[in-house]
């Protein structure tokens, strides 16, 4: 008997899930029916859709094949092919016979540089196999987000003191929509560019990090002014050499330093943001960080690379703890009160739990146990729901976890207890996509009162935000 | 030596001995790689071995350690000292020639030497030697090469000296995290390496320059004074000088010294920055508020780097905070501390009230009075009310000097006259530019020693924060109001230097790093400012605390302070 026979039914086929009230699963119609019906919880939320707005698309390597070759020169072709790719792309092109008719002694050289070239890549990959993959595809490989290239919200994340989102669109612009004003603020500039992750400063109410190709990019976005487009001036771009797409960026809850991780490089950073200086905490073993997360009390890091190892890191030596998955890279991870950690790897329908237990005798055993079987299954309706973890989250309070799958459309929300050291995890309620929707990234708002509200992307553009409230009365 | 300055004596101690640790290290790699022989590895490790071992690396040894001990004393100079004030460009000029920089050039030049000297007699050239036996007279020549050589590394000692302690301020900057000293040292290695190699060659190429002028002026001094003959070709001339190569082996030593340079650097940073755990109440150590009164010495800065650390990770330490003395049951612990904490903001925020109270008139001007305003016409200075609660006796005094300045008595008068004398010579353009205060400079200079603030702001802060939850009996919650008061007014005095078309050119900051130390300490206050009043939101009424203060932290209640 799987975990997901005993989840509430699936709303109707017309219908769709809008809110859990104090245990009861309220459904509606899914085109006239509304949230405020049931509850009043989320009426100041921001309505986000991102379709309605216009992406003007930017050149990039998806969309390059649509346009149309002009003839230009080929001393002009180079230069162009130079500037916009780089070196080795002009070389390639001066090589290329079919456009290169002009001087055959040119193409010659250019051809045996490139040979060199290619000779000193491969050596360089065979040493570091894990830079293969050119940034995008990186991102893409090991974001959280599904179809991450092509879906439109590529990332979202809440201020962790207010009620303030921000969302990264598929056209890089990172838009930050607020509870009390009716305006948007579109965060963009030149150098951001494949945006991966996004987090807000603990203890502040206008610094937002941006992880995007280059490096980070810290936004100061001063909330009590209006401006809907705030120029570049307000963003900082830390990078540093190698440390090239980044991945993830994560602040610490103190709000003093930020982790930048890239999954081609084995060093993550730890910035002093005012400062602009990074310190590298490197171990080669494994391969690039994927992502970090903090502990709720800053003093652990949990870090995943590309390989099965992942670490566990103490802030205070900053020394790590090594540990590894069986089979596969750690794909989610997140830290729960009372330092648990749970964390799924790729393509396993396992969830396990990390728990640190301190002994009489004052020294501390950590252990990894299997916390939750979520194989896939079918469900009454027909629908299949499980099967290997894409995404993962638990709410500030550590009491709803929600669960995206590879496989499946729905959103899974689990129910989890921790009392005398016993992590429980039981069925809550599924959430569905009107039509063929379907989830793409989520996240738990920070500051919700009420009990927990997780806001879901989904791949029609429309932000959802479904509130799960209970009373201690109840 | 007294207790203040020998936590420092004693890591200086520790870095010179890590440090020929690593120059030894540096000597052997040294030694197996000029004697590469891949065809006979037996004979290249056997020969490599009996070097290493021998009496001249073991006189190598001692060589490198008396230099880094040279080093160190010269750093050590540098840093247990408060920063020197320069404010104009005439004093600066005069500091360039103190009989201390004069001595330490000479130390410098002749550690340079030393190094060189050391290196290529490792390396088995036969350039150690001024002279040779003439192949063409009888009798015996100058060995120009090694003349060209020795001179390069005092060359180069001189260089380093002017580039990293003359035109760049020497301050120790601590990292924000602190790893093990083997893997700092591991990951700043590549760095070091490659920064040896690619600046050594601008110095080689002036250094090449020099000698082309200068070259024969010692060449002819050393001749003449061993009596040597001149048999080879001149090396002024730009062809010999390529021709012999010794220009690549000018570029290889002075690779090596740079490269023994940084790393003493990089292991002296590594050593001097290293937190330190000072403990809450102790009868022989030093304590934590004791540490943290030594304000811009050395201690000071390990003290308060380690109140932060203590508020953010230390739970046993913070107990200690939050306990009564016991006979008595005073909060003694937390008394002291707090007293410290608040005499380093109030004074930094004092400083920069000076600096901000330079533009007065023009402020005056450009305020209009609100109607109604709570403030009194009496206060002076603008955050009258807000100075009044951190009890500084300072306003009183800055009021009764101005009260006294009225009285009008004909010394008083000449005085004024010679004045304004003074002030008309001094705008006078040459001279202007000699004695004339630098822009920005006084504002730099206080920024310079702002990390200890940024410390304290949010040890404070956490201190406070973790009050909530473990202080039993309410120790700190008695003193929040001054805390929340004293940080408010320092960020308000830090929002001034921000204001737009109000602060006077001479403040306007052009220099990065002040800059960059400007909007640290400005998030910095911020972070405190946020953890405090994000911690007690629900309890912040209770707070008794003034209007001025209650209104400024309403934006951070609502989380609409940027």
């Amino acid at each position: 008997m799987s975990i997901f026979h005993s989840f509430p039914n699936l709303p109707g086929p017309e219908e769709t899930a809008f809110c859990k009230l104090n245990e009861v699963y309220c459904c509606g119609n899914a085109r006239y029916g509304n949230i405020s019906t049931f509850s009043n919880a989320t009426k100041k939320h921001p309505i986000i859709n991102v379709t309605r707005d216009l992406h003007h698309h930017r050149t990039s390597d998806e969309n390059i094949s649509m346009y149309i070759d002009v003839e230009d020169n080929l001393l002009k072709k180079i230069t162009s092919v130079w500037y916009k790719q780089g070196f080795l792309e002009a070389l390639s092109v001066a090589a290329d016979p079919s456009v290169n008719r002009e001087s055959p002694t040119l193409a010659v050289t250019a051809s045996y540089i490139l040979k060199v070239a290619n000779i000193l890549t491969a050596f360089r990959y065979f040493l570091q196999p894990h830079l293969k993959d050119i940034g995008p595809k990186i991102v893409a490989n090991y974001s959280r987000t599904r179809n991450w290239g092509q879906v439109p919200v590529k990332c979202l994340a809440w201020h962790p003191h207010t009620t303030k989102i921000a969302v990264a669109t598929v056209d890089d612009n990172v838009r930050v929509y607020c509870s009390e004003v009716t305006f948007v603020s579109t965060l963009k500039c030149k150098a951001q560019g494949h945006v991966s992750s996004l987090n807000w400063r603990p203890l502040s109410a206008s610094e937002l990090a941006v992880g995007c190709e280059q490096g980070v990019i810290v936004w100061t976005v001063d909330p009590n002014l209006m401006f809907t487009k705030p120029s570049s001036s307000n963003a900082v771009l830390l990078k540093k050499n190698g440390h090239s797409p980044v991945t993830d960026v994560s602040w610490s809850p103190n709000g003093d330093l930020l982790i930048s991780c890239s999954g081609a490089d084995t060093s993550m950073l730890v910035w002093d943001t005012a400062m602009e200086t990074a310190i590298p905490l490197r171990r080669v073993a494994g391969g690039g960080n994927v992502f970090a997360r903090w502990s709720f009390d800053a003093s652990k890091i949990f870090t995943a690379t590309s390989s099965i190892i992942f670490r566990i890191w103490d802030t205070k030596t900053w020394t790590p703890e090594r540990w590894c998955a069986r089979g596969h890279r750690v794909v989610a991870a997140c830290w729960g009160p009372d330092n648990i950690l749970l964390f799924a790897a790729k393509g396993e329908p396992m969830v396990y739990a990390l728990t640190t237990t301190s002994l009489l005798s004052g020294s501390q055993t950590t252990k990894a146990t299997p916390a939750l079987d979520v194989t896939k299954v079918e469900l009454s309706s027909g629908e299949p729901v499980g099967g290997p973890i894409l995404d993962m989250c638990w709410d500030p309070t550590g009491r709803y976890m929600a669960m995206l799958f590879e496989e499946s459309h729905l959103v899974a929300v689990f129910c989890t207890t921790y009392i005398m050291m016993q992590l429980k995890i039981d069925p809550c309620c599924f959430v569905t996509g009107v039509e063929d929707e379907i989830p793409c990234t989520m996240a738990f708002q920070q500051n919700f009162n009420d009990g927990a509200c997780l806001t879901i992307a989904w791949s029609s553009g429309r932000v959802q935000h479904f509130p799960i409230i209970y009373s201690e009365s109840y | 030596m007294d207790v203040t300055c020998d936590i420092f004596s004693k890591r200086l101690i520790i870095s010179v001995l890590w440090n020929i640790g690593l120059q030894a290290v540096i000597a052997v790699m040294l030694v197996g790689f000029i004697q590469i022989d891949i065809l006979h590895p037996v004979s290249w490790i056997s020969s490599s071995i009996n070097d290493v071992f021998g009496w001249k690396m073991s006189i190598n040894i001692v060589l490198l350690g008396l230099v880094s001990f040279f080093q160190a004393y010269i750093y050590g100079c540098y840093y247990v000292k408060p920063l020197p004030k320069y404010f104009t460009r005439f004093s600066m000029f005069l500091s360039l020639f103190c009989t201390q920089n004069i001595i330490f050039s000479i130390l410098y030049a002749l550690s340079g030497y030393f190094t060189m000297s050391l290196y290529s007699s490792l390396a088995k050239s036969n350039f150690n030697t001024l002279k040779k036996i003439c192949e063409n007279y009888d009798g015996q020549c100058l060995l120009e090469q090694s003349l060209f050589l020795q001179m390069g590394g005092m060359w180069m000692g001189l260089y380093y000296f002017l580039n990293a302690h003359i035109f760049s301020p020497t301050t120790l900057t601590f990292p924000h995290i602190y790893q093990d000293k083997f893997q700092q040292i591991k990951l700043a290695i590549h760095s070091i390496l490659s920064c040896g190699f690619k600046n050594s060659i601008i110095p080689v190429v002036y250094y090449c320059i020099f000698y082309y002028f200068w070259g024969h002026k010692p060449r002819n001094v050393v001749s003449d004074v061993y009596g040597l003959y001149l048999e080879d070709k001149p090396l002024d001339n730009i062809l010999n000088l390529f021709g012999s190569g010794i220009w690549i082996g000018l570029w290889f030593y002075t690779s090596l010294f740079l490269i023994s340079v940084y790393a003493m650097r990089t292991v002296f940073n590594i050593v001097l920055t290293e937190p330190m755990k000072f403990p809450i109440e102790s009868s022989k150590k030093l304590t934590l508020h004791k540490a943290i009164a030594q304000k811009s010495q050395f201690n000071g800065y390990l003290g308060t780097q380690d109140l932060k650390i203590m508020s953010l990770t230390d739970t046993v330490r913070r107990k200690e905070i939050f306990t009564l003395s016991q006979p008595g049951g005073h909060p003694r612990n937390w008394n002291n501390l707090l007293q410290e904490c608040l005499k380093i903001v109030n004074d930094f925020s004092k400083e920069l009230d000076s600096i901000n109270g330079d533009m007065k008139p023009v402020e005056i001007e450009m305020l209009p009075k609100r109607p109604g305003s709570s403030i009194t016409p009496k206060s002076t200075l603008y955050t009258g009310n807000l100075r009044n609660m951190a009890y500084s006796p300072q306003l009183h005094e800055l009021k009764e000097h101005n009260k006294n300045k009225s009285e009008d008595t004909l010394l008083s008068a000449i005085k004024e006259e010679f004045n304004i004398l003074v002030q008309r010579i001094r705008q006078k353009p040459g001279i202007s530019y000699l004695f004339g205060e630098l822009t920005d400079t006084r504002l730099k200079f206080l920024l310079m020693q702002a990390q200890p603030v940024m410390w304290t702001c949010e040890g404070l802060a956490f201190i406070a924060a973790a009050s909530l939850k473990e202080d039993k009996y309410g120790v700190v919650q008695t003193d929040l109001p001054i805390v929340i008061s004293t940080l408010i007014n320092l960020k308000q005095n830090l929002d001034k230097l921000t204001k737009p078309g109000l602060v006077p050119r001479k403040h306007i900051l052009n220099d990065s790093f002040a800059l960059k130390m400007k909007s640290a300490l400005l998030s910095s206050v911020k972070l405190s400012i946020y953890k405090i009043v994000i911690t007690f939101s629900k309890y912040i009424h209770e707070i008794p605390l003034d209007p001025d203060v209650q209104i400024a932290i309403q934006p951070f209640l609502i989380c609409k302070e940027a």
